[in-house]
């Protein structure tokens, strides 16, 4: 269980983290979600011990987290970064090594990743000749060579052809099914919705909305979506204040449910009656302007 | 407490691991790269081609040839062999002599008071006919005088002067000469400048590359800085002692070692301990500041002072070397961090006592201590910022 507690950060005249919190307990994948500006980057970099907090602390399995708990950490910083005069093989080796494996370890893993990654043929090429999105993948590559215990990723998605999203979004899907806990932040709300257990949304410095995907999104339900094959304007007959959405209607604030759907049912043939619930982006939107 | 003390060990073993990963991608990436292996075949050729052209151009067995006639010949001969370096042909008149010069079959004759050559003699050749001259002459006259020969002997037998030097103790080698000077101090500039520019060059490409933030998920600054400072001060060795092999190594086969002045090799020995001294001065001085900057282009600007000093402090040495007893001397192998390159240079050239010695190594690696915590100070805190170029007060007052 990884826990970040109540972290705060100045950068001069800008309070850039005001209190935040976040947790991923072992197999679960948290979506980090936030306008540009609002703190992901500079809590990822205190959880990894790149930046140091002005106060808070970072918690895993119960204790403090330590140097050498946080070396078994997989990272990806948001602004990607490999030695461009290193050989491929070389360097993603090169980072397992750093992370406390052996070498013959180090080079296995390396290996078998860059296969997985269809790396293999360019191995022996400096970073600096492979195209941007080979280099993308070999950044991922870096950061999973060492099978980290806790996966920390700021923006993996950003900059990926398809290919590489479904790769990564099977990589972080796997190390999480292994049991690590993940967290990465993205702009791109319908893969953190396809991908993520539990959401934390940030504003300003401060987490605004935190869950599991489902329960965020139960919480936010309000309107009620009725379709009925019917000649009848129903709109003034429901309880609630109804609007219409095509030929749906959209019941909010109903006092009983159970009266509309008798009237719609007394009306015509039903097609559908559920809660809408929103996406995530609707919750984000919701949060942010709240 | 027995897991603790074990824990502290793990972590200490971890620590110098990561240090020692460091410089080892240093040595492989850059020592082993084709444009320094390259450099270094070319250098080592060009040193084994210097080590050899003495005895390449130098001729037999450089013993100068010299012819004699006249009643003197036989005085001048004693004092020439005395003397070595001569090959000498006693002739039965001047007349034949100064032919044999004219035909080369000798290089100079001596005959009569005379000296004969076809365009002059070289100025120590000169000076040992001359020395020889004076000698066989004082001979002559004092045997025309009536002495007999052991009462020559017995005049012309002089003791050596015994050197007393009053400021030096034990374990000072004594003064080589100026051209090992010259060869230290070269050396010295050449082994500080080349990797004090590639520890900059590192440095920002790290930052310029941004891969410095995940290596800091891994390694501590210091880790970072001290195992490339030492990953290029091992290259910088490498090529040194590939250079010294070499040019030992062929003056060896071509007979020439016997010629290197005495105590070569302890000068050599010390200037690698100058070295390393004032190469942790500049080289961990040079990545603090090389953390500066984000951009290549940026570099040169923040690594001109170190620049501007290390080609001062040679330019000193070099100065120095024509004036080894002078107090410029004394203090600029005694100041921080001029005495680098000219301390050594100076202990070549010069007898220098050893309080002074002593004095300056302290003050250098007090110096090289100072550099240390202020470059990794730079290091630690300017490491992670992006953008133009920060000035050091402003790197310093950043929290870490
Ligand atoms: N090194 C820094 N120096 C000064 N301000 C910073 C620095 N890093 C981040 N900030 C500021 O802190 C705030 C949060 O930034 P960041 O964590 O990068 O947000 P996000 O990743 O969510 O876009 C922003 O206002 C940003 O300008
Ligand atoms: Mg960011």
């Amino acid at each position: 269980m990884l826990e970040i507690k109540d972290l705060h950060k100045r950068f001069g005249d800008t309070l850039a983290l005001d209190g935040v919190s976040l947790s991923a307990a072992p197999g679960e994948v948290v979506g980090f979600v936030g306008a540009n500006g609002a703190g992901k980057t500079t809590t990822m970099r205190i959880a990894m011990g790149v930046l140091a907090a002005d106060s808070g602390q970072i918690v895993y399995d119960g204790a403090p987290l330590g140097v050498e708990q946080r070396r078994r950490f997989g990272y990806m910083p948001s602004e990607r970064g490999l030695y461009p005069k290193m050989k491929t093989g070389e360097q993603v080796a090169y980072f397992g090594e750093l992370h406390g494996m052996s070498k013959t370890e180090a080079r296995r893993s390396a290996g078998e990743l860059l296969e997985q990654l269809n790396l293999t043929d360019r191995a022996g090429d400096f970073v600096q000749d492979l195209s941007l999105g080979n280099q993308q993948r070999v950044q991922l590559a870096v950061s999973l060579v060492h099978d980290p215990e806790v996966l920390i990723l700021d923006e993996p998605f950003s900059g990926l052809d398809p290919i590489a999203v479904d790769v990564m979004g099977a990589a972080l899907r796997d190390r999480a099914a292994a049991g690590a806990p993940v967290i990465f932040s993205s702009h791109q709300l319908d893969l953190i919705e396809r991908l993520c257990d539990s959401v934390s949304i940030i504003g300003n410095g401060k987490i605004i909305a935190a869950g599991g995907v489902e329960e965020l999104k139960a919480k936010e339900v309000k309107q009620l979506r009725v379709s009925v094959e019917t000649d009848e304007d129903l709109t003034g007959r429901l309880p609630g204040t109804v609007t219409r959405d095509g030929d749906d209607y959209l019941v909010e604030d109903s006092p009983d449910d159970q009266e509309v759907l008798r009237i719609a049912a007394a009306a015509g043939r039903i097609t559908r009656f559920a809660y809408d619930q929103p996406t995530i982006a609707e919750i984000f939107r919701e949060a942010v302007t709240r | 407490m027995t897991a603790q003390r074990n824990q502290a060990r793990h972590d200490e073993t971890s620590r110098m691991r990561g240090l020692m990963l460091v410089a080892g991608r240093e040595i492989r990436v850059r020592g082993l790269s084709k444009s320094n292996v390259i450099s270094l075949i070319v250098t080592v050729l060009i040193v084994g081609v210097l080590a050899a052209l003495p005895s390449l151009f130098g001729g037999d067995d450089g013993d100068e040839k010299i012819g004699l006639a006249g009643p003197t010949a036989a005085a001048m001969q004693t004092q020439l062999d005395a003397m070595g370096g001569f090959d000498v042909t006693v002739f039965d008149s001047a007349g034949e002599a100064e032919q044999a010069v004219e035909d080369e079959t000798v290089e100079a004759a001596v005959a009569d008071g005379s000296l004969y050559s076809r365009d002059g003699v070289g100025n120590e050749t000169e000076a040992k006919i001359d020395a020889a001259w004076q000698a066989a002459s004082v001979q002559t006259n004092l045997a025309s005088a009536g002495l007999s020969d052991q009462e020559i002997a017995g005049a012309l037998t002089v003791q050596p002067l015994e050197w007393v030097t009053l400021e030096s103790e034990g374990g000072v080698t004594g003064p080589l000469d100026y051209f090992t000077g010259l060869i230290i101090s070269v050396i010295m500039f050449m082994m500080l400048m080349t990797p004090v520019q590639y520890i900059a060059m590192g440095v920002v490409e790290e930052k310029s590359s941004r891969i410095v933030e995940i290596l800091l998920t891994s390694l501590k600054p210091w880790q970072l800085l001290g195992g490339k400072v030492i990953g290029l001060g091992v290259i910088s060795l490498v090529n040194l002692i590939a250079m010294v092999a070499v040019g030992l190594g062929v003056s060896a086969a071509t007979g020439m070692l016997s010629d290197l002045p005495p105590g070569t090799a302890s000068a050599a020995v010390s200037t690698i301990g100058w070295w390393l001294i004032a190469f942790a001065l500049f080289g961990t001085l040079a990545g603090g500041v090389g953390s500066l900057v984000s951009r290549q282009e940026e570099s040169g600007s923040v690594l001109t002072p170190l620049i501007m000093s290390l080609t001062l402090s040679y330019l000193g040495a070099i100065f120095l070397l024509n004036a080894p007893t002078s107090t410029f001397a004394e203090v600029l192998s005694i100041v921080p961090p001029f005495s680098g390159i000219a301390m050594p240079t100076r202990m070549a050239i010069a007898d220098v006592p050893a309080w002074q010695i002593g004095l300056s190594g302290v003050l250098l690696a007090l110096a090289a201590a100072g550099a240390l915590a202020l470059g990794s100070q730079l290091y630690k805190r300017s490491v992670l910022y992006t953008g133009s170029r920060m000035k050091i007060s402003e790197a310093l007052r950043r929290s870490a």
